[in-house]
């Protein structure tokens, strides 16, 4: 007669049985126990002598419950293959202790099994099973509680993350003593989104300057989106894949409530992997625009001339940590690299490394898990030993989680090296481009004044040309358009209120004629004429589903906002098109 | 429960090392605990932040962000991590007594 079973014990085998697919099935079925994995896991090679944190040992407590509840050989001799149900909540804290507290899902010694056993896919749905019935660390429960009601894991609400960007865009105009920097939030049609983890926010947004630095010299069409910014998801890590369809779900909406042609992602690995490889499943969603991470962004720039790197800037001998979800997970193992080398003098590989590097130990969620920390910090040891070997004094990642998880082992094991994410060094290594825009930042371009009044077109034209650019005029929308036709310029100043066929209507046939659509428009325009000119506007580009303009001045000018737009216009169109 | 032995006092701490009773801090405390953030000496600066952080916690019962510890104290984001170089999250928290933050730090 089997022992009385709790009502959670209860609901955790219906669960189960609901969300085993075919890999978790495979997986829990193929073990033969050969013991090849053991001295994959940094648990075991910290603990050689307790067989509890043998991989084979763990993926065996819920192995059980699978010959116990599934597998016909347990059905019928459950006491033969080792089949055993759960009964009490106390078998759930423990079975709680292994998955959250033994484990951080890194994948290594799924990489190494002969047998195919994913082990780190199912000690994750065995977290998923426990937290069904509210049983996990903490910590864990916070974030996701975080996650679910106020959208980003750390709980910042969004008038303290606007103002953290705008803080950071005068930080990085005064640094660089150039006010056409700019962090530009809900940008419409921009060719970047870029999502970022909530600790950017929160706690260190030199990140998010550095990021916005590079983007501006590399001249992007960026923005950032004042909702489902937060790309992290810690339904990765508790095994709940509606909490990972809602948080990916909100980043994809930003997305494409945007227009935006690119979702790019910030340097985190389970960010990465749960936005871009998983999230789309969980979410249910076939997604119509292109994801990268942000290394891949920054690499991309590089090779193809938009920014300069000066790698003299980041002499310290540095190596690379691969975060287990980029590399493992997602295989980005390469891009770092090139991009490493590009961007300092010394690097050197750490060993083992790519696909086959440990965990920092501080993977899974165990960051926000700190009953396990002493553990943790203990099975840091081969990572402790790995990092001295290289002598290097910078250890860079390309994951917020590693950054943390290396910092606090760096500490416990009192090593030399500071941790760094590539973005930083990227940033560091930056040369902007000569000053050129302070004297004549309209060099070369060709710009087009369209407005009814001779002197504003005439005031317009000595303003540009002033500035080192190419003027012609139109004063119509006919006229306009056989300039246009006859050499599209690189730019398009626009008066709303003209003779015959409204800005309006000139507008409207331009962005919808693929020939002009990407040439950038200001729109110059005055209250005088119509009451409400930019409202009208408005409304009439949301009607007909079409672009903003890239500015949108009211007239009288101010000048120097007039040039800061239309050189930005420039700069982004240039890279764009 | 995890004991931090320090200058001959005992304090009852969660397993990364922050204050388990926030009620319980006093000035002494951000002195003892200076010691395993790599803080050496405790000048004004490191009080102001210290002290804001403290207040924010006591009405807010969470950390602020780093732009209003920034805002309110007037130090620049370099000059906070010069003077906690376990950062604003893990050093200058720990030093205020307050609870380890939530999330991956």
């Amino acid at each position: 007669m089997p022992p009385a079973r709790s009502y959670k014990a209860q609901k955790v085998i219906d669960r189960f049985q609901q969300k085993l697919n075919r890999q978790a099935m495979l997986s829990l079925a193929a073990c033969v126990h050969c013991g090849l994995c053991t001295d994959q896991c940094h648990y075991v090679l910290a603990n050689p002598g307790d067989p509890t944190y043998a991989p084979a040992y763990k993926a065996d407590r819920l192995r059980k419950l699978f010959k116990a509840h599934v597998d016909w050989t347990g059905r019928l001799i459950p006491r033969w293959v080792g089949g055993r149900s759960v009964y009490s909540d106390e078998e759930l804290e423990e079975l709680k202790d292994v998955v959250f507290g033994k484990c951080t899902n890194c994948r290594r010694c799924s990489l190494n099994c002969p047998m195919g056993v994913d082990m780190a896919s199912f000690n994750r749905l065995a977290r998923g099973l426990l937290v069904h019935v509210g049983v996990m660390p903490e910590g864990v429960a916070v974030v996701a509680k975080d996650q679910w009601e106020i959208g980003n894991q750390m709980g910042v609400l969004k008038e303290d993350y606007l103002e953290t960007l705008q803080w950071m865009e005068e930080e990085l105009q005064s640094e660089y003593n150039d006010p056409s920097i700019r962090i530009p939030v809900d940008k419409r049609d921009a060719e970047i989104v870029y999502a970022i983890n909530p600790r950017e926010a929160k706690y260190d947004p030199r990140t998010i300057g550095e990021a916005a630095a590079i983007f501006h010299f590399a001249g992007e069409n960026w923005t950032m989106a004042s909702e489902g910014w937060d790309m992290t998801n810690f339904g990765l890590f508790n095994g709940d894949d509606e909490l990972g369809a809602a948080c990916a779900a909100r980043v994809y909406d930003a997305v494409e409530g945007l227009r935006g042609r690119k979702l790019v992602v910030s340097e985190c690995g389970h960010g990465y992997r749960s936005t871009r490889c998983e999230g789309p499943n969980w979410a249910r969603r076939d997604l119509k625009f292109e994801m990268e991470s942000s290394v891949v962004t920054m690499l991309r720039y590089i090779k193809e001339g938009r920014i300069a790197v000066d790698k003299t800037r980041n002499p310290l001998p540095a190596t690379y940590h691969d975060s287990c979800n980029n590399a493992r997970s997602c295989g980005m193992t390469e891009e770092p690299r090139e991009l490493l080398r590009l961007v300092t003098t010394d690097f050197r590989e750490m060993y083992p490394n790519r696909a086959e590097n440990f965990c920092c130990t501080g993977g899974g969620g165990a960051m926000s898990m700190s009953e396990y920390a002493p553990r943790r910090l203990k099975s840091a040891k081969v990572k402790a030993d790995q990092l001295r070997a290289t002598g290097a004094k910078v250890v860079v990642t390309s994951c917020h989680n590693c950054v943390d998880g290396l910092f606090d082992l760096i500490r416990h094991y009192k090593l030399d090296m500071q941790v760094k994410l590539l973005v930083s060094l990227v940033a560091n290594a930056l040369t902007p481009p000569e000053r050129r825009i302070k004297r004549r930042p309209l060099e070369g371009f060709r710009i087009l004044v369209i407005d009814d009044e001779p002197d504003v077109r005439i005031y317009l034209s000595k303003l540009f040309e002033e500035n080192g650019c190419a003027v012609t005029d139109a004063p119509d929308a006919n006229q306009a358009m056989r300039a246009i036709r006859a050499q599209p310029p690189d730019l398009i100043t626009l008066d709303l209120v003209l003779p015959k066929k409204t800005g309006e209507k000139l507008y409207w046939e331009l962005k919808k004629d693929e020939r002009f659509a990407r040439i950038p428009i200001v729109v110059v325009s005055g209250y005088a004429a119509i009451d409400h000119p930019k409202i009208d506007f408005h409304k009439f580009i949301a009607e007909k589903a079409l672009p903003p303009p890239e500015g949108f001045l009211e007239k009288p000018v101010d000048v120097e906002k007039l040039i800061e737009t239309v050189h930005q216009s420039l700069l982004e169109s240039r890279f764009s098109g | 429960m995890p004991v931090f032995e320090v200058h001959g006092k005992q304090y009852e701490v969660d397993e990364d090392g922050f204050l388990e009773n926030p009620e319980i801090w006093n000035e002494d405390v951000a002195r003892d605990f200076a010691t395993t953030e790599g803080v050496e000496g405790l000048t004004d600066g490191h009080w102001k932040v210290i002290n804001y952080l403290r207040s924010y916690y006591l009405q807010y019962g969470i950390a602020p962000m780093i732009r209003k510890l920034c805002k309110e104290t007037g130090f620049k984001l370099n000059e906070i991590y010069d003077m906690f170089p376990s950062g604003p999250a893990k050093g200058a928290c720990k030093l205020a007594g307050l609870p380890k933050p939530t999330g991956c730090v």
